[in-house]
């Protein structure tokens, strides 16, 4: 595989704010690429440099092999954007919108728009200042799908849809990948991202602390071990373990986060009169939060 | 595929969502305009009114008047050409320049035009196509008003009609261009609206008090008012140094705009 973006070193502050921080990702041609973190991570202007929207104080980013802002045309020709924040043209309908925005892109062909919109119902002929969130972000979708672009961005796009509509739009976008096209999606929710992408990278406070499959990050998730003994028994002989932490005690009963191997646990365990041992199934959601939170610093 | 029409699409979608501006302005500047040129035939013979300009020239310059009130050029001049419609050409202007870069940035539309395959300096392009056909109908219409006054004893040449019509059209565009730049430049709206209302207002005093105060007429050519219309080129018409001044001084600021677009953040 070829990469279709390649971001190495990107710095960008705004003010005394380093909105991105020495970010790098490769994302290959045909991915879906899921890009988490909490609201204001950096995703957003991470989106808007390899869009070539705004210019990296330090750092490089090639788009579909473009430099994204001396090459936007040639870029943008290949590029779907659906924003995060989708703003649209108060006054005019989804129809004249699209149709001028087809013209700008020299688009012709209008069958797989049309597909577009029935797929997803949308309202064409109501002025978009009108509509709902969720029919606005309708529009965005077929604005951005409609040219059968190389690169989609992707930022929050199922914000406003229905669980229905979110299955159609997880679906499209695995038809696109399947059909060649690279797919960058934005997210803050993990449930949006993990049912469609292969690979991930998680951003916060402008920092990449991340970058696996799903797959990998499931094998680096703690595992979750809860332990019941049948007397009082002091924590602190598992809370010494290498990879261990405490995440609840009381007399009888003992929760542990389990990173390191499992067996100096075990071995510890077996000293205590245990009467029970749970360890459900890793949890990615807990993972996923921990890296939300101060858990993994410079990961 | 092609995109050389891309600007033209762009500019499209800005006088869509306007379209109100592009009937209203005209049509109600229409109505006025109709309204001075049949009170001519009231007002021609009124010494009174005749006598208010020439012995209170300072106080007329300030609105705009200078010379005769009286007169066909001096009637026009006072309500209509060295006042009323700039004002609307630079409201519709202005209002757009600084709404059509910085603007439609706060707003979230510009980053979604701005990822069309459409560079920066089309785009600048595009609104300022869009601006121009905001502002020819404004002037256009007011053109066909002052011919119609032709009816009402009010004989205006038409090369200095067609003139001026021009060159308040030119007008409107060094400020809307000069809002589209500081727009640009600072990605503040409201920043383009107060900086480049300020300039026109100074530039605006300079050219209407020229002719009453002496130190301000020595530094008139300062001001696009007084290439527009300023200097009465209702009358003697509009000079080719006038329009020289105007459209330089547009694509001077176009340049500035084009720059100030290539590095601007867009969100």
């Amino acid at each position: 595989m070829t990469a279709a973006i390649v971001a190495e070193g990107l710095t960008r502050s705004f003010g005394a704010h380093r909105a991105v921080d020495d970010v790098s990702f490769t994302v290959e041609v045909g991915e879906i690429f899921g890009f988490l973190g909490p609201n204001g991570a950096g995703k957003s202007t991470t989106i808007r440099l390899l869009l070539g929207l705004m210019r990296p104080d330090t750092g490089s980013i090639t788009s579909l092999g473009c430099d994204p802002i001396t090459d936007s045309v040639a870029l943008h020709r290949h590029v779907g954007y659906l924003p995060g924040e989708l703003a649209w043209f108060a006054n005019l309908t989804g129809r004249v919108i699209l149709e001028r925005f087809a013209g700008v892109r020299g688009l012709q062909e209008t069958t797989y728009r049309d597909e577009l919109v029935e797929r997803f119902d949308a309202e064409l002929d109501r002025p978009v200042g009108q509509l709902s969130k969720g029919n606005r972000q309708k529009l965005g979708i077929v604005a951005a799908f409609m040219h059968r672009p190389r690169l989609l961005v992707l930022d929050e796009p199922t914000s406003g849809l229905d669980p229905l509509l979110q299955d159609s739009f997880a679906r499209l976008m695995r038809e696109s990948a399947d059909a060649g096209a690279t797919v960058f999606l934005s997210s803050h929710e993990l449930d949006e991202v993990q049912r469609v992408v292969e690979r991930l990278a998680i951003i916060r406070d402008g920092r990449i602390v991340v970058t696996d499959t799903i797959d990998g990050l499931r094998r680096r998730a703690p595992r979750r071990i809860t332990l019941v003994f049948d007397r009082p028994t002091d924590p602190a002989a598992f809370a010494a373990l290498e990879g261990v932490t405490l995440t609840h005690a009381d007399d009888h009963e003992i929760a542990l986060a389990v990173t390191g191997p499992m067996a100096p646990v075990l071995q510890c365990a077996a000293h205590h009169d245990v009467v029970d041992l749970t360890a459900p199934p890793t949890d990615l959601d807990t993972l996923f939060l921990s890296y939300y939170r101060d858990d993994h610093d410079d990961d | 595929m092609t995109t050389e029409l891309a600007p033209v699409h762009v500019a499209r979608l800005d006088l869509r969502e306007r379209r109100r501006s592009l009937i209203f302005y005209p049509l109600g500047l229409a109505v006025y305009a109709m309204v001075i040129v049949a009170l001519y035939p009231a007002f021609k013979d009124d010494s009174g009114l005749a006598s208010l300009s020439e012995d209170n020239s300072t106080l007329m310059a300030l609105f705009g008047a200078s010379g005769s009130l009286t007169s066909p050029v001096g009637w026009v001049n006072a309500n209509l050409y060295t006042n009323f419609v700039p004002l609307i050409i630079l409201l519709v202007t202005i209002g757009y320049g600084a709404s059509a870069l910085a603007g439609q940035n706060e707003n979230g539309i510009l980053g979604l035009v701005a990822t069309l395959p459409v560079s920066r300096t089309q785009l600048v392009v595009a609104k300022i196509t869009a601006m121009a056909a905001l502002a020819v109908p404004v002037s256009v219409t007011t053109m066909i008003c002052v011919l119609i006054g032709r009816s009402f004893d009010l004989p205006i040449g038409l090369g200095p009609l067609l003139g001026v019509t021009v060159a308040i059209v030119l007008l409107g565009l060094v400020f809307g261009a000069l809002a589209l730049a500081v727009g640009a430049a600072t990605g503040s709206r409201g920043t383009a609206l107060g900086v480049t209302a300020a300039l026109a207002t100074l530039c605006y005093l300079i050219s209407s008090l020229a002719p009453a105060i002496s130190w301000i007429h020595q530094i008139r050519y300062v001001s696009p008012f007084w290439w527009a219309t300023g200097a009465g080129q209702l009358g003697t018409g509009v000079g080719l140094g006038d329009i020289a001044a105007l459209v330089g001084t547009t694509a001077v600021l176009v340049a500035l705009a084009i720059a100030a677009a290539r590095h601007m953040d867009i969100s």
